[in-house]
């Protein structure tokens, strides 16, 4: 654990002096090689251990879902430093000290230490999307410290519940007492679920993604949703591990997806489309930590943080490209490389074979129960369907502007993620999963032209609006455990 | 029983801070009600240190004689500064919304922030 605890402190140190000197991105690169080199020295885990002395310990566990996310973050990072060059230094400071947070927050089985990085990368987050300054971008952060605060009081009153009823905060010590019926436990659980879900990117309880991801500078969009958004749903992920959720977070995995892919099809903003569709994704996510299929969902999280980091930074050239954030006014106006990108991410999303997006696709379609086969199945519909949408700007552009490093560099992880898991697992190799796959895909592409013909107008999540589905849905959920 | 009645107390807190959110119009009062939300919640998690006849857990304290939850204590100090901070941060941005907008209005920000993004 001790390598671990070092990448984390050093990322940490790097970030605050990040602050004090004019170096902030050369600093970011130093953290970056720490947080390499302790993670080659941890890789590819460690059992559970204790930081701290006596019964106050915080239990900290390098298990296959922290490893993953420790490589998605430290290679995103990666990325944000080669593509991102002028920004003030506080930007490369934030970064940094986000990504270490981050690094702590997948380690941490302790729910009070998981709240307190969850709290941290929130923060972090306001900073970062309203960096520019601009009052749609403030009002969009200020949406998201609004909502997520709640969300964190209702964490924080879970936790105080969970603490008055066991007496302890580490989830190894917190053994399943919640079918005993007991009804302040139980009600504690539905706290933390409605806490960590709103933070989360959760549908109905966290409407503050689509202006948050949706308005913030590019880089720190992919930022959000590649990684930040999934903090929440590796909290529910842990928070199953002590408590028996697993059917709530398969039905609020459901909810998610489907209304997610439903904002998809009438969404007009390119880089708000991206939002709602990272909304559905964690979908598929939650589904799988809901079905105990851990290796699925930790593949999809990774996956997921691969292709929408470059869907978004390619959706932040298009916006200056074609000078337009609006999908319909943008073809024809985007040079290849940013239609390059956007074509691999439409082709990952959609889970196409080879790409890293089937491969996840289908260690969840695996593992799931038979019902479970046909959501997926349709929410890959909707997928393929509503990313149609952006074929004419891939399609048809100027013929000038290659891809640079940093897209070529995440297009290579995608593909080459997608291979290594089509290579390993035997089972993404059956017939009947590559049919129904390109089957859903296909259909997609035939039932979206008929799905945009209908004449919808979806709700504008405003600020009240969003707050009283939070609080709807947060009481749902709470009674949903004082009834069971 | 004072331990029942300060948890809850907590509780309706979080109730009136939440009831501002969505009643108050102007973001200041938002911000406010947010404030006394989480206010609550931390009157909630420190009254569970309570122990009946309890003296403060100080270091050098005598074995045998009953002493306050320490725990709750600690998780208290952090949350309070992480309230703060985020209240710090909340008002920074509020007034920056008010100078370059021109209102305190949640309503109107939106409007003035979706004509903003039409563009």
């Amino acid at each position: 654990m001790t390598p671990a605890l070092m990448g984390v402190l050093g990322y940490l140190v790097l970030g605050v002096l990040g602050f004090l000197t004019t170096r902030a991105r050369l600093l970011s690169g130093i953290a970056l090689l720490v947080g390499v080199t302790s993670f080659s020295l941890w890789f590819p885990g460690f059992p559970p251990d204790h930081l701290g002395l006596g019964i106050w310990a915080i239990p900290w566990q390098g298990d296959p879902l922290a490893a993953a996310f420790w490589g998605l973050s430290l290679f995103l990072h990666l990325i944000l430093l080669l593509s991102e060059r002028g920004w003030p230094r506080h930007f490369y400071a934030l970064l940094t000290l986000l990504v270490g947070t981050i690094l702590s927050l997948v380690l941490s089985l302790d729910l009070f230490n998981l709240y307190v990085s969850l709290e941290l990368t929130s923060l972090i987050a306001f900073l970062l999307v309203g960096i520019e300054g601009r009052p749609a971008q403030v009002w969009a952060s200020l949406k998201y410290l609004i909502l997520t605060s709640c969300g964190m009081i209702l964490y924080l009153l879970g936790v105080g519940f969970v603490y008055a009823k066991t007496g302890t905060l580490s989830l190894l010590e917190i053994s399943s007492t919640i079918s005993s019926g007991d009804l302040g436990l139980s009600l504690g659980v539905g706290l933390l679920v409605a806490g960590a879900a709103a933070k989360g990117g959760v549908f109905l309880l966290a409407l503050w993604l689509p202006t948050a991801h949706g308005y913030a500078p590019s880089p720190v969009s992919a930022l959000l949703s590649g990684l930040v958004v999934k903090m929440g749903i590796i909290t529910l992920a842990r928070l199953s591990t002590a408590f028996p959720i697993g059917n709530v977070l398969v039905a609020i995995g459901l909810v998610t997806g489907f209304l997610g892919v439903l904002h998809l099809f009438w969404e007009e903003d390119i880089k708000v489309f991206l939002a709602y569709s990272t909304m559905s994704q964690l979908g598929y996510i939650l589904l799988g930590f809901g079905w105990e299929a851990w290796a699925g969902a930790t593949a999809y999280g990774v996956a997921h943080g691969l292709f929408k980091a470059l869907l978004f930074l390619a959706a932040g050239r298009a916006e200056t490209e074609g000078r337009s954030r609006h999908i319909s006014k943008l073809a024809g106006r985007l040079c290849t490389g940013t239609r390059l990108s956007l074509g691999v991410g439409t082709l990952a999303i959609v889970g196409l074979p080879p790409f890293i997006g089937y491969g996840a696709k289908g260690l969840l379609s695996s593992a799931a129960p038979p019902w479970g086969k046909w959501a997926l199945f349709v929410l890959t519909l909707g997928t393929a369907a509503s990313f149609t949408k952006l074929l004419p700007s891939i399609i048809r552009g100027k013929k000038a502007g290659m891809a640079d490093g940093p897209p070529l560099l995440l297009s290579a992880a995608i593909f080459g993620g997608g291979l290594f898991l089509l290579i390993r697992e035997p089972a993404l190799r059956s017939f009947p999963l590559l049919l129904s796959t390109v089957g859903a895909i296909i259909a997609g592409g035939i039932v979206s032209p008929l799905m945009r013909k209908l004449p919808v107008s979806l709700p504008r999540w405003r600020l009240d609006e969003s707050f009283l589905a939070f609080l709807f849905s947060a009481a749902l959920l709470a009674l949903w455990f004082l009834v069971r | 029983m004072e331990v029942l009645a300060t948890a809850a107390l907590g509780v309706a807190l979080v109730v009136l801070g939440f009831g501002a959110l969505v009643l108050r119009r102007l973001l200041i009062w938002k911000l406010l009600g947010l404030n006394v939300a989480s206010g609550g919640a931390i009157l909630f998690l420190v009254s569970l240190s309570y122990r009946p006849g309890g003296k403060p857990p100080l270091i050098g304290f005598p074995a045998g004689i009953p002493s306050a939850d320490p725990l709750p204590q600690a998780l208290v100090l952090t949350a309070i500064v992480i309230h703060f901070a985020t209240l710090a941060l909340s008002l920074a941005y509020a007034v920056s919304l008010a100078e370059q907008l021109h209102t305190q209005e949640a309503e109107r920000i939106e409007e003035a922030t979706e004509e903003e993004m039409e563009r």
